[in-house]
């Protein structure tokens, strides 16, 4: 007979234990592990411990790891619809955001997962990217001409950062730091918490919150240990997660608060810029997108119209 | 017994049963961590994840210096780059009470520093000098013992792909930046260590200085070693002035190392395939160790193994002192028997957050682990340098230890000053903020 | 010379000149990726994916030929120690051990990998090319080492070659 009936549940993810995400997935396992009487026992690997975001998707499709948190542009590699979560101005604002993505829309792009076996169960608050530089303030995009702008290795975050007027330089994160303060890049552009966190502000002047792009971070399971749970414990893990999802806008909330605090303590000017201008400019980007991927049109136009 | 204390022991057993036995040390890492795994994880899983541990864990843009540096070193022993470099180093200090004995140093410490590698440097130095110091009295196994030494400075001044290893092993909080321009100071100062001793024998036993080089002699073979040197003030240069990243500073090394070959004309260009092909071998070696390595430090991570020997570290010795002590001395019997870039892939992870949680930094602790793994590579039972040292010198290995272990003292001494004072390794990227 | 070896030295060949070419092409895109950012001043993004991806395959491919030749590191100081009986029986044995690992992990887990990535239809961020191609270096590889393993085995069991 066996006495010990606890199934553990391996949750991997690269964000540090100070971050607004983190505490909102700890919300997640305390949840969890209250519905489940603690027979669902949650282990969360934070800092990158068992691997970078696409290290581990991969691992939850192998089945070593069972739920990550990861971001949706990361995701995008692995379920095309996700994609469409990266385009510029995208939304109206935060409200309308939350709307897209814990409506119809939302769940059915969490559910377009499952096909590459990894199931989406909700989404948390990750901001907007702005633009942050070290010599030259941005405040229209006229000003970003000339200006080398680190982004993520991801072609829509090129295409933006180029069509906007700057020559988009994919760099690996981790040399970041010594490429904007050697001049290597003259900026980059991330949401005020991991601006922060990263320490980048001690090294940047200016602060655009031009807000190009927000990417939502997804919590996701992998089908393999999905499949493995009891029709109850499915139920306890997807109201788990959308608990977690709702604490988690408020950690979000006050870490951005918090963030520009430090920043504007730290001396860093912040820009309040026209965003118009910058949207109207990053229009081709989604024209492309939409070219490129015509079976997802018919989402990016609902989107816009809720 | 819990299944993580019994998934240790498999482990470490495993590990050094294999490694006795003579498997190869990347092999017996990979085997050690698939048995410990599969006490964990479902058989396919586990095997699985282990593939992709390593091939993953050797995806990084920062890991391609490795290959470019032992390039650009492996071109630069065979372009005439050493022989220039003998000879403006004994225009400098040959007229000094053993004076040939400096020249070894400097000359090991030139090569080392501008090839980033140890080995390249006692092979190339030592089989040139070992002879031309017993021309003039010098015991073979004390010119073996110099050479060996001071080659280990340049792993220290950079570039260096240990150092490069380290901030992948660092997961990142270590910049490679940051890492080059901290490893300046010590690595002199173990160099000025080493003078320091040479100075004290070949005063006692009287050996002979020789002639003092006019300034013209000395100038004349700057300008003959200039353009060797230049790459030196390229690498770190362009680096610090923000041209390239550290990691396309090694691909401008390979161009300049190429051209200037190709200019001397000690290199054809139908000696780089097998230049190439050597570099590869070499260049397979220590990475496919870093492709097992990195499937065993997640094995780390999923058991919280750096967790819980952190936790026991802290608790049964609260004190700072004794904590660094006790670290650096299981690193000086760790490497006595392990070569350095598996110590440094398996044993960063475990020891750095113990280190960090006590205020020290990052890119201190990769000095001094370094240097700690420098006097292993020096040692029996396993020391690829040692071995290299006394086979280019002729000599054999248990002749060498004698006349050596005034020499690992001094490295540990200076060690000691590295561990307990931080600004020696943090002055200068501190001044230039990094 | 036999036969085998005649297959085994003309597999060498092959694998040394993959290898200088991996390493040539990788010199060439990275040295193409500082340039295009200074002289036609432009980022390419695929550069660093493919030079990243080439060192994958330089090295796991370069780990099965430092196996022909025998040249990984390893410690033989227990080993040096041994009877020249016991040698050739611990020489044996750590061509197993090799083998096996190769088996299991390499072809097996490696196998396993590029059938899930494949089948998921994983695309790398830039090059758009699918990852499971770039794991398949490791079954590959998996696979050549234990024929070599073989190849050892049957030469030190013959007395070919000294232990
Ligand atoms: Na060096
Ligand atoms: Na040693």
């Amino acid at each position: 007979e066996k006495v010990d009936d606890t199934k553990m549940l391996y949750l991997a993810h690269g964000l540090p234990q100070t971050h607004p995400v983190h505490k909102g997935i700890l919300e997640f396992k305390k949840a969890l592990e209250i519905k489940s009487g603690g027979t669902l026992k949650v282990k969360i690997f934070p800092d990158a411990q068992l691997g970078s975001e696409r290290e581990v998707l991969e691992l939850l499709q192998i089945g070593s790891v069972a739920a990550t948190k990861v971001s949706a542009a990361t995701l995008s590699n692995f379920v095309p619809e996700y994609h469409i979560l990266g385009i510029p101005y995208l939304f109206r604002d935060k409200q309308h955001q939350f709307d897209v993505l814990e409506g119809p829309i939302g769940k059915s792009i969490l559910e377009k997962g499952s096909k590459f076996w990894l199931r989406g169960l909700c989404y948390y608050d990750a901001g907007s990217r702005s633009f942050y530089t070290s010599t030259k303030a941005i405040r229209t995009p006229e000003d970003l001409k000339g200006l080398k702008i680190r982004v993520m290795n991801n072609q829509m975050a090129i295409n933006m950062v180029n069509s906007m007027g700057g020559s988009a330089t994919p760099l690996a994160y981790g040399e970041l730091y010594t490429a904007i303060q050697q001049g290597v890049v003259d900026g980059a552009e991330n949401n005020p918490p991991s601006f922060v966190s990263s320490n980048h502000y001690e090294i940047s002047k200016y602060y655009t919150l031009d807000q190009h792009s927000s990417v939502p971070d997804v919590l996701l399971i992998g089908t393999k240990y999905w499949d493995k749970l009891s029709d109850e414990e499915k139920i306890w893990v997807q109201e788990a997660a959308d608990e977690s999802a709702q604490a988690e806008k408020v950690f979000w909330n006050n870490s951005v608060e918090e963030s520009m605090k430090i920043a504007k303590e730290a001396g860093v000017e912040i820009i309040i810029p026209d965003k118009s201008l910058f949207a109207e400019k990053s229009k081709s980007v989604v024209e492309e997108f939409v070219k490129e991927h015509p079976e997802m049109a018919s989402i990016v136009e609902q989107i816009k119209n809720q | 017994m819990s299944i993580e204390v019994i998934s240790i022991i498999v482990l470490f057993v495993s590990f050094f049963g294999l490694l006795l036995l003579k498997v190869p040390v990347a092999y017996s890492i990979g085997i050690a961590t698939t048995l410990s795994l599969l006490l964990n994880i479902d058989k396919m899983p586990g095997i699985t994840t282990i593939a992709q541990r390593m091939t993953t864990g050797i995806d990084s843009f920062a890991l391609l210096a490795i290959p470019f540096f032992v390039l650009a070193g492996e071109i630069m022993k065979r372009g005439g780059i050493a022989n220039r470099l003998i000879n403006f180093a004994k225009s400098l200090v040959s007229s000094l009470p053993g004076g040939l004995a400096y020249v070894n140093i400097l000359a090991s410490m030139l090569f080392g520093a501008i090839s980033g590698s140890a080995l390249a440097a006692a092979s190339a130095i030592g089989s040139i000098m070992t002879d031309r110091m017993e021309e003039e009295g010098y015991p073979r196994t004390l010119s073996a013992s110099i050479n060996i030494t001071a080659s280990t400075t340049g792993l220290l001044i950079p570039p260096s792909n240990i150092l490069i290893v380290y901030a992948l092993a660092s997961g990142g909080t270590a910049s490679v930046a940051a890492l080059f321009i901290a490893g300046y100071i010590p690595g002199i100062l173990l160099g000025f260590a080493i003078m320091g001793y040479v100075a004290f024998i070949a005063i006692s036993k009287g050996y002979a200085r020789g002639k003092r080089a006019t300034l013209f002699e000395v100038w004349t073979f700057f300008r003959k070693a200039f353009f060797s040197l230049l790459l030196l003030v390229i690498v770190v240069g362009g680096i610090v002035a923000g041209i390239f990243t550290a990691t396309e500073a090694s691909v401008i090394a390979v161009l300049y190392a190429a051209v200037l070959s190709l200019i001397y004309g000690d290199m054809k260009t139908k000696d780089f395939p097998d230049v190439l092909l050597t570099s590869a071998k070499t260049t397979a070696v220590v990475m496919f160790l870093i492709c097992t390595s990195m499937a065993m430090s997640w094995l780390f991570s999923f058991e919280g193994i750096p967790e819980m020997i952190s936790t026991f570290l802290l608790d049964s010795l609260n004190n700072k002192f004794a904590i660094f002590l006790a670290i650096n001395i299981i690193l000086l019997v760790v490497g006595t028997f392990m070569d350095m870039t598996p110590a440094v892939l398996i044993f960063t992870p475990i020891f750095l957050p113990v280190v960090t949680a006590l205020g020290m930094d990052p890119v201190h602790f990769g000095i001094v682990i370094v240097l700690n793994l420098c006097i292993g590579i020096c040692t029996p039972p396993v020391g690829t340098l040692l071995f290299v040292g006394s086979g280019v010198a002729k000599v054999s290995v248990t002749q060498v230890i004698k006349p050596l272990l005034p020499f690992l003292a001094i490295m540990v001494a200076v060690l000691m000053l590295i561990s307990y004072i931080p600004e020696i390794s943090m002055f200068l990227p501190r001044l230039f903020g990094l | 010379m036999s036969k085998s070896e005649l297959v085994f030295n003309k597999v060498n060949r092959i694998l040394e000149w993959f290898l200088i070419l991996i390493f040539a092409l990788l010199v060439l895109d990275v040295l193409f990726q500082v340039f295009s950012r200074y002289i036609i001043g432009r980022s390419f993004t695929w550069t660093e994916e493919f030079a990243r991806f080439s060192l994958i395959w330089m090295t796991v491919l370069g780990a099965a030929y430092l196996n022909a030749k025998r040249e990984h590191l390893s410690m033989d100081f227990v080993y040096e120690k041994l009877s020249p009986a016991n040698k050739r029986k611990a020489s044996i044995l750590i061509e197993l051990f090799i083998f096996l690992f190769a088996l299991i992990v390499m072809v097996v887990g490696g196998g396993n990998l590029v059938y899930t990535t494949l089948h998921l239809e994983q695309l790398s961020g830039t090059l758009r090319i699918p990852l499971g191609y770039v794991y398949a270096i490791m079954p590959f590889s998996g696979l050549l080492i234990m024929i070599f393993s073989i190849y050892h085995i049957t030469r030190i069991y013959t007395n070919k070659i000294s232990s």
